[in-house]
């Protein structure tokens, strides 16, 4: 191809992107149909170059990343602050994010797969994951953290697969849920027609299960990967005690640059986050949120179509293209370039059938083994640590079970104090943007951002506000947990306000109904089970910003709030490994307690009562 | 070799859930020959969507035993296809793919698995619409679609679900002729028409009486509480079948006695002594799960028309199947509204007074026949013995369940609450799950 020839190519280059870039972006800032109409004519060099460009990166990161992973681990992790460094840094996190959300999709369709196929296991599985659901799984990574650099002592490999197992389990059980959810189901005449095709499992799972849960899958991926920041900056900046177990990244760089104080960098990092989480919505998710849409299984009237100038790009690439077209050659063909023995398993199932059925009653023996040793080998070690924690406190001043009851208590009131105090002023604001068509459109990308943004990044600039408010830090981090949490509440009740119905306002009208009277006979009601949904997420998410909000180390400061959190944190750091265990045990239990038998009965309610379906 | 059946069911019983659970089908047997076309024709809840599923292999009996071609039936039935009535089309795949995709496993290649998609789309009608996807088509050609499937797999036995019930009244009708003519072997305008020469035979569900007639060979009418065969009609109609040709109305005739012997039979209006349980109870008995608006309606009609009408003219003038249509006209009946001589539905004297009446007035002749019913009477009892005049739901629905073992608990207590709530009898408190006796009807 001469096209990509030195110097054609420059000259090429040269002369295009002058048009190129303009056209990029008003594709971008203004993706109307009538610039689309008007980009009719395709830059397609450009479009070329972006592609090649996106490959590029792609694979530039992975092998930063396996340099990254493969590197011998030290303590002292010299973090620079200079701006230039941060898109490495940026793009160092978004590996993690990445890689985590990779093990979480793998883990996702294999777990929701056996459960929806095994009657038997599904009720254990799904009851199981309801727990992980509910469990704040902060609470393990001290733990996890010491664990895994035990493991692995020489290389950086331990710390960074303690990171990603992190977001892993910060990612992974809604995902989860969609796809079981969807597989079970799946319309029995679907069903059907796959058991009268003949459609062996892989054939289902291909063409039927796959692409009935893709919606929900898609959805749930974004809002885990949102999600997974969080757990990541958590992570990447997490020391304990004199221990460093940092690794670099923009959460490490953040909490670098507000240790030296160094504003540019705090502000570039903020920054960098935001332009990686619109980055990645844009170029990652919105493709693939539009590509999806072939998968819904009934069309609704009035949806907006999504819309994404980078599948629009895509699109218009002749380069993807080809790889599609030689791809999918390659797939068709498959079935007649098969090895003899497979082909003839295929033609006699009966043989399949036996093989599969003994690999999996040895399976199902071995993993009935492994999980029975499991539990006892680990049910006695979490005996054996529960019991050697003293009921009370000793005199000598060490904490005992009744000091993680009362820490319990507390974190209590804190996490309560925060969901309240984040629905006090998300209901009203919540409400009044869902309410009004033009504003929700305008806000809708803002709230998105701000849910994705991870908060940990900002509680040292929040603390320092505490400071100069002179607000005591125990009531203080109150507010640093609200930070984390109202978003989701906030999102809730949007939603919940826009599928108001258009009756009921009118009815409203109708009756000239005050604003009072509107608002507890209508918005209130209406908005009820989404302020619900808003309100249990919010109440997990402050379990977990307990254990990095209770126990901060900023401005060379060391901010301890009497809690469950900050218990963990100190358990960890001191090596008390029963009171850390009694800590999260204590922690995982409530919160499951709580979930079951007060949320999960208010939702029930909330369903029976104000659900606008029925 | 003496022909054995395509495929068989002997002595088969269906039941879900555990040991007590509900029997769908009990000891059924149905054979199904080469060359003719079955229809299963019965109301909602006999089973015979479940017969189908038993037969092709998609649902193992309880007891009893499918056979394919005289052999035990091990998995799914190796030349049978389904039509469903939700067509059961892939959403995310054209009709092209959806088509492809039923040669699954069979060995074709490339060429011949093309040229039998596009074959299979000529038959049914729907070139052009090769790329189009199911969500951009109508129901009918959503079932074209389904169809051309069916027919891809080149079955010996092609079943068919309700195929034309999801299907508004004009598309269904055209549809129903089209297939009729495609297997009474006339390509009528279209000159590509064909069946693939392995099918031999149909079997076709349906609820619908007429239907049953114009298509099938052979009609197997169906029962409920459980789901068994009642009886099996040869249809000798003549081809080409018309609706209103007099063999035709003559075997409608035919088959609407079958079923009304069942669902009406003769009996006295009024018992003459209340049955009692050995509780001193009144004796529940079944209540048709109908809405008391739907039995005011009909008596409407009936009025309307006279007050005496043919059963099956007051079927003609419905939406519903005829089993429907008989449960309306049994609660007419229970009430002492209505009278069934034979086959006729007359408006008796008390009905004629409900109809007069102002709402209050209906609510109160419904309030004091309903006490003429033992199910009635044994609830307000129960009540009156209670505390506060209230019972939780369970406790009602698990004395009517003791007593009334054949039926559907949770049916029958919809209608006694919807009844009751609309004669002012019972009151019912969703929020406490509980059931109440209006003070009102206390008093009586």
């Amino acid at each position: 191809m001469t096209l990509f020839g030195a110097t054609s190519l420059a000259q090429l280059t040269f002369s295009f992107l002058p048009q190129t870039i303009p056209r990029l972006m008003a594709l971008v800032l203004f993706h109307t149909d009538k610039v689309r109409q008007s980009l009719k004519t395709p830059a397609a060099l450009g479009v070329e170059l972006f592609v090649l460009c996106a490959a590029a990166a792609l694979i530039g990161t992975i092998v930063l990343t396996f340099q990254q992973w493969s590197r011998p681990y030290s303590q002292a992790l010299v973090i620079d602050l200079s701006l230039w460094r941060l898109p490495k840094y940026t793009l160092m996190s978004l590996a993690r994010g990445f890689a985590a959300y990779v093990i979480s999709l793998a883990f996702t369709l294999i777990y929701g797969s056996i459960a929806a196929h095994h009657r038997r296991a599904e009720k254990v599985m799904v009851p199981l994951l309801d727990v992980f659901q509910a469990i704040p799984v902060l609470g393990f990574l001290p733990g996890l953290v010491l664990m895994l650099v035990n493991l692995f002592p020489h290389r950086q490999f331990g710390l960074e697969l303690a990171c990603i197992l992190m977001i892993f389990t910060g990612q992974v059980w809604n995902m989860t849920f969609s796809y079981h959810a969807s597989v079970r189901n799946i319309p029995s005449a679907m069903r059907e027609v796959a058991a009268i095709q003949h459609f062996s499992a892989w054939q289902s799972f291909r063409w039927l299960e796959l692409p009935a849960s893709m919606i929900g899958l898609v959805w749930n991926s974004m809002m885990s990967m949102a999600g997974g920041w969080f757990f990541l900056t958590v992570n990447e900046a997490f020391t304990l005690g004199d221990h460093d177990y940092r690794l670099p990244g923009i959460g490490s760089y953040m909490s670098e640059a507000i240790y030296r104080g160094n504003h540019a960098a705090m502000y570039g990092a903020v920054a960098a986050m935001i332009v990686m989480i619109i980055l990645v919505d844009q170029i990652v998710w919105r493709p693939i949120v539009v590509w999806s849409q072939r998968f819904k299984i009934e069309e609704q009237a009035g949806d907006d179509e999504a819309r994404s100038w980078v599948l629009t790009l895509f699109h218009r690439s002749r380069l993807l293209a080809r790889v599609g077209q030689w791809l999918r050659r390659n797939d068709k063909d498959s079935n007649a370039q098969l090895p003899a023995p497979v082909l003839h398993l295929r033609r006699h199932p009966q043989h399949w059938l036996r093989l599969l059925r003994l690999l999996g009653r040895l399976g199902r023996l071995s993993a009935m083994v492994l999980t029975g040793w499991l539990l006892i080998r680990g049910g006695w070690g979490l005996y054996k640590l529960l019991t050697a924690l003293p009921l009370r406190q000793t005199a000598a001043g060490s904490a005992g079970w009744s000091t993680v009851l009362l820490a319990l208590g507390a974190s209590f009131l804190r996490t309560s104090t925060a969901v309240l105090l984040g629905a006090v002023w998300t209901l009203p604001v919540g409400i009044w943007i869902g309410r009004s068509r033009k504003w929700s459109q305008r806000f809708q990308p803002v709230i998105q951002v701000a849910a994705s943004f991870p908060a940990p990044m900002l509680f040292p600039l929040a603390v320092l506000l505490l400071f100069w408010l002179k607000i005591p830090f125990t009531i203080g981090c109150i507010a640093l947990m609200v930070l984390g949490t109202q978003w989701y509440i906030l999102f809730n009740i949007v939603a919940g306000a826009s599928a108001i119905p258009h009756d009921f306002t009118e009815c409203a009208d109708v009756y000239r109904m005050s604003r009072p009277q509107r608002w507890r006979r209508i918005y209130l009601p209406c908005v009820f089970p989404y302020l619900l949904t808003g309100l249990i997420t919010a109440a997990g998410g402050a379990w977990n910003a307990t254990i990095v909000s209770e126990y901060l180390q900023a401005g060379g400061h060391t901010l301890i709030a009497f809690g469950l959190g900050s218990i963990i944190s100190k358990a960890t750091a001191a090596g008390n490994f029963p009171l850390l265990a009694a800590s999260v045990i204590s922690m995982a239990a409530f919160v499951v307690l709580l979930n079951r038998f007060f949320w999960k009965r208010l939702y029930r309610l909330a369903e029976a009562r104000y659900s606008l379906n029925a | 070799m003496v022909d054995t059946p395509i495929a068989e069911v002997k002595n088969v019983t269906v039941q879900f859930g555990n040991a007590d659970a509900r029997i769908i089908l009990q000891d059924v047997d149905l054979k199904i020959n080469s060359g003719e076309v079955v229809a299963l024709l019965g109301p909602s809840g006999c089973g015979k969507s479940t017969l189908l599923r038993v037969m092709v292999g998609l649902i193992a009996p309880t007891r009893g035993q499918a056979f394919a071609h005289g052999r035990a039936l091990v998995g799914i039935h190796p030349g049978v296809s389904i039509v469903f009535q939700q067509f059961g089309l892939f959403p995310w795949l054209t009709v092209q793919e959806n088509v492809r995709m039923a040669l699954n496993g069979l060995e074709l290649d490339q060429r011949g698995a093309e040229e039998r998609v596009k074959q299979c789309i000529d038959t049914v009608g729907l070139d052009g619409f090769e790329e189009a996807y199911p969500k951009e088509l109508s129901g009918g050609m959503k079932q074209r679609v389904g169809i051309a499937r069916a027919l891809a797999r080149g079955p010996e036995l092609l079943c068919m679900d309700e195929p034309f019930s999801a299907l508004d009244v004009f598309t269904a009708e055209s549809l129903r002729s089209e297939v009729y003519r495609l297997w009474s072997g006339k390509p009528a305008d279209n000159t590509h028409a064909a069946l693939p020469s392995s099918l031999k035979s149909v079997m076709i569900i349906t609820h619908l009486i007429e239907e049953a007639v114009f298509l099938a060979d052979r009609i197997v009418v169906m029962g409920t509480r459980p789901g068994h065969i009642r009886q099996i009609l040869h249809n000798d109609v003549p081809h080409p079948r018309e609706y209103q040709s007099p063999a035709f109305l003559r075997m409608v005739q035919q088959l609407h006695d079958v079923i009304t012997r069942e669902q009406l039979p003769e009996m006295p209006v009024a018992p003459s002594a209340q049955p009692q349980t050995p509780g001193g109870l009144p004796m529940p008995e079944p209540l048709p799960h109908v809405t008391t608006g739907h039995i005011f309606g009909l008596m409407e009609v009936v009025k309307d028309h006279g007050g005496n009408m043919d059963i099956y003219s007051v079927d003609q003038l419905t939406e519903y199947d005829f089993g429907y249509t008989l449960s309306v006209v049994k609660a007419g009946e229970m009430l002492g509204f209505l009278d069934t001589p034979k086959n006729q539905v007359f408006l008796t004297e008390l009905g004629r007074q409900l109809l007069d009446g102002d709402i209050n007035q209906r609510k109160r002749m419904l309030r004091e026949r309903l006490l003429t019913l033992g199910t009635f009477r044994f609830v307000r009892q129960l009540l009156l013995e209670a505390r506060n005049q209230r019972l939780p739901v369970d406790v009602v629905e698990e004395e009517l369940a003791i007593r009334l073992t054949a039926e559907d608990i949770e049916k029958m207590f919809e209608t006694v609450v919807g009844w009751g709530r609309f004669a002012e009898l019972l009151g019912y408190s969703d929020d406490d799950s509980e059931l109440y006796l209006d003070p009102e009807a206390a008093a009586v």
